[in-house]
């Protein structure tokens, strides 16, 4: 019968409460505790499973069984997998909650990436999840993190509303919060940690007007409209603009995600209507990254600059290699840090100032290299 | 080891010798998915020691309530044979009309709220007319009707969200009376009272398992299929609607991309609560279960701190585990 069989035995067998879920347990069931190794593993158990060809009266018992076992080997392999393991127990009783609106764009995961190595050098415990960009999910995701008995909460608010409601939730739960990228306008969080996007997008906005001697048609693929990056961009972008009469923008279309995808659908379209655009500026490294796979399909007859904002891995290689002509790269590293450090000073009682404004790079072909090798 | 054999084991063995008998036999069909839900609690239970408590199942209650509404409007359409893939799209589009009404016209929110129920209405009544007199597929009505419902969601603001509603709307969430009980809550207990008996007890509600056993022979047995196929459909939006507001409440704002991917939540909760995609199979007990244990697979696995990649991988297993033991076990009863 194979392994789910044995799992059952085991769960049937280590207690009658269902302790199965005991360390003994959990790394007899799966070899190894690193989490790559294991995952194809545990999959290919439950779509081995062989159909049943038991006597017809066991066959029901049997059954019941076996998706028992499959859901307990299920429930230890997360609870191996979780971030609480035993390892980092020498300060298990410092738990941080990072809220993430959406892990599939690659400057939340940064963000993420850095305050977890951060923790972990710390000793810290992090508790991290993803809201998918829902916001209604984030807000269970929060009441979870709350019941879960977290300290602080590092918030990166998702959906254009940047939901005031999980501060309210945490403040009247006593637990201090770190907003990032976003804030809630009617529920600002202890602190907040944001690139300055309004200065950056001018700084970006000049450098465009340079690099054009101030003439051309703009193209502008917005991100999701409402958000507090997008209008600060906008802000800044318009700003520099006007200093050049010459630069025009001919098109301006929102994006829902800030994704690639619908910056190529974008950008094509817009090449369409306005076949002389001569800039295009994506609100984000990946709207840009479109754009510019748009312009090298369209075939112009004429050079297009394509320029992107946030320094995505990505985006600084295509910096590298020529597809974008310059970007802004965000110390996306150095504010996953920075975040972590806060919420520790807030749960020490330390008062920190209400912004925390992070200033962006301009990054072209000279100085990406460093960036590439270690992110800011 | 006997003891939990014979936890597990029970309750399934009754099913096979004596229906009646079984202690979970008040709504029929539910006894596995409600065997897996218990399975998860008792793990979740031994593997964190705050998920059982009186709060966390508070929590729970409070995270599946829009998603529960909207399964208790997919469970009629999926009992009739039916899929409605537009109720993310309502929600976001009630839920936008009430914010804009309010915002930008001072409409009372309670009127408000009336139109943005309208407004789901007449949503699902173009599905059920386009189902019925057009004759399209359920499938492609309803995701005509998903785009349209979007672009509407967008319209009424430009794509801006709605922020900021009076405080006895948000506490409609948030307040929990008697300790336990917030109106959103209590409504969405209501509305599984109601359709419980309605499918149990009603001859109409009969009706639909007719409609989705066989909708001809439904039809030469004199039930009006054309008629109680548009009112479900009319029932499935209207829900869409209370869904989408009891969103509002609960994040004190209207966003027009509120509800994405939402249809094929609900989905998943009705058919993990034993319902079948084919039709003529399903209930209110089952979908609960079901949506119960989304909810509190999700709250689970973010109490034990499980990373989200790892709970996507983990959610989608415990579908396909769920709904295969479920059919694995029809097909021997």
């Amino acid at each position: 019968m194979g392994i789910p069989q044995n799992a059952v035995q085991r769960t049937c067998q280590a207690s009658p409460l269902h302790l199965s879920i005991s360390p003994p347990l959990h790394l007899s069931i799966l070899p190894t505790a690193r989490l790559p190794a294991v995952l194809p593993q545990g999959s290919g158990e439950l779509k081995t499973q062989p159909h049943p060809t038991y006597p017809h009266n066991r066959m029901i018992r049997s059954m019941f069984l076996r998706s028992t076992s499959v859901i307990a080997v299920i429930a230890a392999a997360a609870f191996a997998f979780s971030s609480t393991s035993p390892v980092v127990a020498q300060q298990k009783d410092v738990t941080i909650g990072l809220a993430v609106a959406n892990l599939q764009a690659d400057f939340f995961n940064q963000i993420k990436q850095s305050v977890e190595a951060e923790a972990k050098a710390k000793g810290v415990t992090v508790i991290t999840v993803d809201a998918k960009g829902d916001s209604a999910t984030q807000v269970s995701q929060i009441q979870d993190l709350i019941t879960r008995g977290i300290k602080a909460l590092i918030y990166i608010p998702a959906g254009a509303t940047a939901a005031g409601v999980p501060v309210k939730t945490a403040k009247a739960a006593g637990i201090p919060v770190v907003c990032v990228d976003r804030t809630p306008p009617d529920n600002p969080g202890d602190t907040f940690i944001a690139t300055d996007s309004v200065s950056a997008a001018r700084t970006l906005g000049e450098y465009v007007g340079k690099i054009t001697d101030g003439k051309g048609k703009v193209g502008i693929l917005q991100g999701q409209l409402g958000t507090t990056p997008e209008m600060d961009r906008d802000k800044g972008f318009s700003e520099a603009l006007a200093k050049f009469p010459g630069l025009q923008v001919v098109a301006k279309q929102p994006s829902k995600a800030w994704m690639q995808d619908e910056g190529f659908a974008i950008a094509q379209d817009m090449l369409q209507r306005h076949p002389d655009i001569t800039v295009f500026f994506g609100r984000a490294d990946a709207l840009a990254l479109g754009a510019a796979q748009a312009v090298k399909v369209g075939n112009l007859d004429h050079k297009v600059i394509v320029v992107g904002f946030d320094g995505d891995v990505a985006g600084l290689k295509a910096v590298r290699d020529g597809t974008l002509t310059a970007t802004m790269t965000q110390q996306t590293q150095g504010m996953g840090r920075l975040a972590l450090q806060s919420a520790l000073d807030l749960i020490a009682g330390k008062k920190l100032p209400a912004d925390q404004l992070q200033d962006a790079v301009l990054t072209t072909k000279e100085n990406v290299e460093p960036f590439i090798a270690k992110h800011p | 080891m006997s003891d939990t054999k014979n936890a597990t084991v029970d309750p399934s063995a009754s099913v096979a010798t004596s229906k009646g008998a079984s202690w979970a036999n008040w709504v029929i069909g539910v006894q596995g998915p409600l065997l897996g839900l218990i399975l998860l609690c008792v793990i979740f239970a031994f593997t964190t020691n705050v998920f059982f408590s009186v709060r966390n199942a508070l929590n729970v209650l409070d995270q599946v309530t829009v998603l529960g509404i909207l399964a208790v409007g997919m469970t009629l359409v999926i009992v009739i044979g039916g899929i409605d893939l537009s109720v993310g799209s309502i929600l976001a589009f009630g839920m936008m009309v009430m914010g804009w009404l309010k915002d930008s016209f001072n409409v009372p929110l309670p009127l408000a709220i009336l139109i943005a129920l309208l407004c789901g209405a007449v949503c699902g009544l173009i599905n059920g007319l386009l189902v019925t007199k057009a004759r399209l597929p359920a499938f492609i009505a309803t995701l005509a009707m998903m785009s349209i419902g979007r672009g509407l969601a967008n319209i009424v603001t430009d794509g801006r969200q709605v922020v900021g509603f009076p405080d006895w709307f948000t506490s409609l969430s948030t307040v929990r009376h008697f300790g336990f009980l917030s109106i959103t809550v209590a409504l969405f207990l209501i509305l599984v009272a109601i359709t419980w008996i309605f499918l149990r007890y009603r001859s109409a509600g009969r009706s639909l398992y007719a409609i989705g056993g066989s909708a001809e022979v439904a039809r030469l047995a004199g039930i009006k299929v054309q008629t109680l196929t548009i009112w479900v459909y009319i029932a499935a939006g209207t829900l869409a609607g209370v869904a989408g507001i009891a969103q509002a409440s609960r994040l004190d704002s209207s966003e027009p991309s509120a509800g994405l991917g939402y249809e094929l939540d609900t989905i998943a909760a009705v058919v993990i609560g034993g319902a079948s995609l084919s039709g003529g199979i399903g209930g209110i007990g089952g979908t609960i279960v079901g949506v119960l244990i989304i909810g509190v697979l999700h709250n689970g696995l973010n109490l034990i701190g499980v990373s989200p990649f790892i709970q996507q991988i983990i959610i989608g297993a415990v579908i396909a585990v769920a709904v295969m033991a479920d059919t694995l076990r029809r097909k021997e009863a």
